[in-house]
């Protein structure tokens, strides 16, 4: 019996040390290997490809640096469920990049402040100019994260219209004979008129005239077209009326009301895509990828990197499926304000380092040497003489075959090392003559252009994206963008829970009101539902910041 | 008359005092991993926050409760999860007690062994397959809408997912297809153990097949039944989740969000853990009133009951 006792004990006590063993397995993993070479992690709150393991170039930067980053990315989950889940569960990356989520990151307490390195580091430093680092001081009037994108270092050399349009393919401006689109009804009329007159593409594959994209966040590509359609940027939750400094809500407005009864009857008839209310954004990709889509609404960065990699390697760029944008508005004769000329700083999202970092210190050291200008080019121009070449006035340029070699994911994955979600430029590099990123070298992009696309610009006399949209160039205001604001709104205020609800009112009610027989009634029901979640305490929230703002 | 009941003496523990030490570990761990947890209600109580802990955060009594119950999403919500739980239990509920039957009447052994194996694998199929497996044939280019064009059922393909009175029964069709086989393993074993002697009382008295299915396998299986169906009942507030979450999208929220999904949307993604704590606890306490409820309804019945 004694034996027996003790066995029991021996062994309950054994399961026991074994849970906690595994439990403790879970902890941080910041290595550092047998050559020096530290491994930070990052997690990335945006779908993203991971690369290998012995990704070349990410080897050379590590040679270089003596630091590389393992990256992960939001997988099936929306940003805020996976940044809720990680602050839940306690364990942090050494860098995270939330999305919409840092303001949780913030409130959990895990970020570290910026402002001592800023100072130790001189290329983080240059991101931003003082006024638009204060701009992202937290209330405890510290920095805690840097956000990555629309940053210029230099002269603009932007290109490609890197924002929201109407896109349309340019077999269909060609088979048209390059007409003139200006409003939504001229849209919709062009792409019925060449859908019934071409029901499949050349392989037999129906074409889908129109479709939206409605999941989760991305839901924006149905959701905010009212405010471009009246003429107003991308302030992305509301409008501002720079008459009155009042903002205004878009989802209310006649043309929203003009904008959806026009999906719904496009979808009556049968032009838009049957599945567009129900589609996931990998389906929604796929679906562009096989070219049958003529057209949509959407951000160029949601879906042209994919895209146009796959236009080009099954040689549907020489068929004219590449997408080209327009400068839509409601009625005609209006100004469009689709394209932002300068810099958008969005100060509710970006890089932080975390407090589970073991070298905090070496981890801004490493985002200080990824704005080298030779780790720069190696991110994103490659290993000179394999991804690209250099001529005789020292300007970049890529052949036929290497950019074919740049479109193949294998190859991005084996060789390729962006750091995508880190600090990087736009604009033109430190030695004066090159882009800092290869789409935007105005040599490159012209001879990168597939046959279709060259001969549309040359039809509508324009050298760019940019200039084929043509929107008013003009500087915006001191608030701009307001969806930096509620970005970064909680459910503590009346106006952040109202957020929260107007977003799930939309998301359900957008997509019913496009497919229902009786247009009138659903959007009777629509506006019902949607004044009951109380937009006025969210739009009260957004007028007193866009007053802070603009000083008012 | 002697008293009926046996007193518990400390002789007798004693005497069991192996028995005792090993029971220890699991009141312990039943302490430890389901009681000290419950800790964690208090949250519901107060304004939560992840810097402030436990023990910083702001009380606000039933704050959190008042704004929930005023959430008009909320009572939807509940409304969905009781409506596809009971769904999901008639339905599989009743499948497996059919498909097992059935299966038993089966007399080619192989053929019964086959048909078995093969209705419980999808019980090993992870829902994300599951749904994926759905999401791919009821498509408007999948099999379900090439057959029903094909054969002149439908003039165009329709789109399954958007329209909302669909979503509960394909809910349901998908728990059929998944556990039917899974669950009706339990009542093939409990038909396994009904005294062949009673079929043959039963032929003798002229009984045919359904006579016999329907005054000695029934009968059996009532037992084995009626404890199902309490433990179930406890469960019809775990309407699922990943199907939910998996097969949803804008168009259906309203009839495809279940009390896990707002949990999820406010506590997790809104960093609203009191919040999500609530509907947490809203959801044990009827859970804890439901299986009360049944049990009670089984005990005045007469019939076997959990406790």
């Amino acid at each position: 019996m004694k034996v027996k006792l003790w066995r029991c004990v021996f062994t309950a006590s054994m399961s026991a040390a074994m849970l906690l063993g595994l439990a403790a397995c879970g902890g941080s993993d910041d290595a550092e290997s047998s050559d020096g070479i530290k491994t930070f992690t990052m997690f990335t709150a945006m779908p993203g490809t991971e690369i290998n393991d012995d990704n070349e170039i990410m080897n050379i930067i590590a040679e270089k640096t003596g630091a590389k980053l393992k990256e992960t990315w939001l997988t099936g989950q929306t940003d805020a469920e996976a940044i809720g889940t990680i602050i839940a569960g306690g364990e942090y990356p050494d860098f995270i990049n939330g999305g919409d989520a840092m303001m949780s990151l913030y409130d959990a307490g895990v970020l570290v402040p910026w402002d001592d390195y800023l100072e130790k580091y001189p290329n983080l430093k240059e991101l931003y100019t003082d006024e638009e680092w204060d701009s992202f001081r937290q209330d405890d009037g510290k920095i805690y994260w840097a956000n990555v994108f629309q940053n210029t270092y230099g002269e603009n050399r932007s290109t490609t219209h890197n924002d929201q349009a109407f896109w349309i393919q340019a077999r269909v401006l060609e088979w048209a004979g390059y007409p003139e689109i200006k409003t939504l009804d001229q849209y919709f009329d062009l792409l019925e008129s060449y859908a019934d007159a071409n029901p499949t593409m050349a392989n037999g594959t129906k074409n889908i005239p129109y479709t939206a994209l409605c999941e989760d966040w991305r839901y924006f590509c149905i959701e905010n077209a009212p405010q471009f359609l009246d003429g107003y940027p991308n302030d992305g939750s509301v409008i501002v009326d720079t008459d009155t400094m009042q903002v205004v809500d878009y989802n209310t407005t006649p043309t929203a009301k003009r904008y959806f009864q026009k999906l719904n009857e496009e979808y009556q008839k049968g032009y838009v895509d049957v599945e567009f209310a129900t589609q996931t954004y990998d389906e929604y990709i796929a679906k562009l990828s096989t070219g049958a889509v003529l057209g949509m609404c959407d951000q160029w960065w949601n879906f042209a990197y994919n895209v146009n990699d796959v236009f080009k390697q099954q040689g549907l760029d020489e068929q004219g499926c590449n997408y080209v944008p327009l400068g839509l508005t409601i009625d005609e004769g209006m100004e469009n304000r689709w394209h932002n000329y300068a810099d958008t700083l969005n100060n509710s999202s970006g890089v932080a380092v975390t407090t589970s970092c073991s070298d905090i210190d070496a981890a801004f050291k490493f985002m200080n040497d990824l704005l080298d200008q030779e780790i720069h080019d190696l991110r994103y121009w490659g290993v000179e003489g394999e991804d690209y070449l250099v001529d005789e006035n020292g300007l970049y340029y890529r052949t036929e075959e290497m950019r074919m070699q740049c479109a193949d994911p294998a190859y991005q994955a084996s060789h390729m090392c962006n750091y995508s979600y880190m600090p990087q430029w736009l604009g033109t590099s430190r030695d004066g003559k090159n882009a800092m990123q290869p789409d935007q070298q105005a040599s490159e992009f012209l001879d990168s252009l597939s046959t279709p696309l060259q001969k549309l610009f040359d039809a509508y006399g324009v050298d760019s994206y940019v200039d084929l949209i043509g929107s008013v160039e003009e500087e915006p205001g001191p608030w701009f963008p307001m969806y930096s604001y509620s970005g970064s709104m909680t459910t503590e205020t009346p106006g952040g829970v109202a957020w929260v609800k107007m977003g799930e009112v939309k998301h359900e009610w957008l997509p019913k009101v496009v497919m229902a027989p009786d247009f009138e009634s659903a959007w009777n029901e629509y506006m019902t539902a949607y004044n009951a979640a109380n937009p006025q305490d969210f739009l009260a929230e957004m007028q007193t910041e866009l007053e802070r703002r603009a000083g008012l | 008359m002697k008293n009926p009941v046996k007193r518990i003496t400390w002789r007798e523990i004693a005497h069991q005092k192996f028995l005792m030490v090993c029971a220890a570990f699991f009141v312990i761990y039943g302490i430890v991993f389901y009681y000290v947890p419950l800790a964690g209600w208090v949250m519901a109580f107060q304004n939560y926050k992840p810097k402030d802990g436990l023990f910083g955060s702001q009380f606000v009594g039933w704050e959190k409760f008042k704004f929930l119950f005023s959430d008009e999403v909320f009572l939807r919500v509940i409304r969905n999860t009781l409506a596809m739980g009971v769904l999901n239990l008639v339905a599989t509920f009743l499948m497996a007690i059919i498909f097992a039957i059935l299966l038993n009447e089966v007399r080619n052994v192989f053929g019964k062994k086959i048909v078995q194996t093969v209705s419980y694998l999808p019980h090993f199929l992870s829902w994300i397959i599951v749904t994926g497996i759905l999401h791919d044939a009821l498509s408007s280019t999948g099999i379900i809408n090439e057959l029903l064009v094909k054969f002149g059922i439908m003039d165009k393909p329709i789109n399954f997912f958007a329209n909302p009175s669909y979503f509960w029964p394909i809910v349901a069709f998908a728990n059929v297809w998944k556990e039917t086989g899974w669950n009706a393993i339990v009542y093939l074993a409990a038909i396994t153990s009904i005294d062949p002697n009673l079929y043959e009382a039963a032929t003798l008295d002229g009984a045919g097949r359904w006579g016999k299915i329907w005054h000695v396998t029934l009968p059996s299986l009532k037992p084995t039944i009626m404890i199902l169906l309490i433990m179930n009942i406890g469960n019809v507030l775990n309407a699922g989740f990943e199907v939910q979450y998996l097969l949803g999208n804008g168009l259906v929220k309203s009839v495809s969000e279940t009390i896990d999904i707002y949990t999820l949307t406010w506590g997790i993604s809104q960093n609203d853990y009191s919040l999500g704590t609530a509907a947490g606890i809203f959801k044990s306490v009827v859970a804890i009133i439901l299986i009360f409820g049944a049990n009670w309804i089984a005990k005045r019945s007469g019939e076997n009951r959990l406790f």
